[in-house]
Order: structure tokens, then C-alpha cells, then sequence
């Protein structure tokens, strides 16, 4: 829900949903082993479980400084 | 096929969906035209869920036949569902995707990112939302869940 949260605030970002076990070669390409599982930017990042909203700012900042 | 959903949860459904304010448009996207089982059951929840109320509409369509809208709206796999909000004479695409069947766990979700649109109220705190107004370049989330 966080993730649609923050695509409705900006425009900079798009937010997807992935049943894991539908897509069983795109989870193993990121290695998902727990859900859920939040995949930044097609694997710069990575967040496991629920997180607060500023847990997922904190990863999506260090992203994109690198 | 038998409803997926239950009288309760139609009932429940319609009762919440009066909060409902700008209509929901759900643009739903198969492989091909003939549908898969997941794709199957996918369309069939909208078409339930939108039984229950006046406020959202289904576009249905396929990479197969549609090749355009789904590179539109970047779909790459399927069953999709972009959710999407109408505005006026505009359809606003905040860049929501579902992929897979919505259900389970994630139906909570599903009918949570509708309300959410349609209302425009995303309820956020104020220092996240100031991250986000700031933000530069493109952020793609992708949020791996199981349905239980």
C-alpha cells in the first residue's frame, strides 16, 4: 500500500504489485524469499517485509546517490 | 465459474465504495485476446468487484490485439491491471500496476488503492510527501507479495 501511497504523491514514481508465485523467473531474478519484498529501481534496492514509510525513503535516497 | 466473492464481501463492498468519489477506470490487460486461467480469474474479480458499484469501469484489452496501450502504459507481463482515475475528460495514470490476481491478502490492497484514487487522499505524513515532491529522477517499486 506504501508504495501505491507514494506513486499517487509523485510523478516520478510508478509503483507495481507482483503476485511472487505468478512470476515465478522475475522473483527468482531478485532473489524474493520473503514477502514483502520491495525491489527498487529493477534492483539497485532492495526492502524486506513492511517497513514505515521512512525506512523506504531512507533505501530509495541511497539508490539514487549511487 | 462460481462468484469469487462472497454475498458478505459484495455487501461490504458496495457499502465502502460510497466513499467513492472520481470514477476508477481499470484497465486490464490479458496476453491474448483467449485468456489464460490467472488472466481468467483476474478479469472475473474486477467485473465482481465493479458489479457493486457505478463508479468504476473495466477497459479490457490484450498485448495481442492492443500492442500500443500496453507500451502506453509499459505493461510487460500479465494478467495487469492499471488503476487509473477520471478526471474530467482526462484519465489520469499515477503509475499503479497489479500484477497476477489481486487476491487474498492483496484484495485489501486492491480495493484500498481504488478508494484511495478516486478520493485523491493518499495519507501520507508530511515530511514523506516533501521527499517525494522533490524527487528528480524516476523511483520503480515492485512489491513481491503471495496471496496468503
Amino acid at each position: 500500500m506504501l508504495a501505491f501511497q507514494m506513486a499517487m504523491v509523485s510523478d516520478k514514481v510508478n509503483a507495481e504489485m507482483v503476485q511472487a508465485r505468478e512470476f515465478p523467473e522475475l522473483s527468482d531474478q531478485f532473489h524474493v524469499h520473503g514477502v514483502p519484498h520491495t525491489n527498487i529501481n529493477h534492483g539497485a534496492g532492495e526492502v524486506l517485509g513492511s517497513v514505515p514509510a521512512a525506512d523506504l525513503i531512507q533505501e530509495i535516497a541511497k539508490v539514487l546517490k549511487k | 465459474m462460481a462468484n469469487l466473492l462472497n454475498e458478505d464481501i459484495h455487501k461490504q463492498l458496495s457499502e465502502i465504495f460510497h466513499e467513492l468519489e472520481k470514477p476508477v477506470v481499470l484497465l486490464f490487460f490479458s496476453d491474448k485476446k483467449e485468456l489464460c486461467d490467472n488472466c481468467e480469474q483476474t478479469i472475473q474479480l474486477l467485473k465482481e468487484v465493479a458489479s457493486t458499484t457505478d463508479k468504476i469501469i473495466i477497459k479490457q484489452s490484450s498485448l495481442e490485439e492492443d500492442a500500443k496501450t500496453a507500451e502506453k502504459y509499459l505493461i510487460d507481463k500479465t494478467p495487469a491491471i492499471a488503476v487509473c482515475v477520471q478526471d474530467g475528460d482526462s484519465l489520469i495514470d499515477h503509475g499503479i500496476r497489479f500484477y497476477g490476481v489481486p487476491s487474498g491478502m492483496e484484495f485489501e490492497t486492491f480495493i484500498q488503492t481504488i478508494l484511495m484514487v478516486s478520493k485523491g487522499e493518499q495519507g501520507l505524513e508530511k515530511e514523506t510527501i516533501a521527499f517525494l515532491k522533490d524527487l528528480k529522477e524516476p523511483v520503480h517499486l515492485q512489491v513481491f507479495v503471495t496471496p496468503t
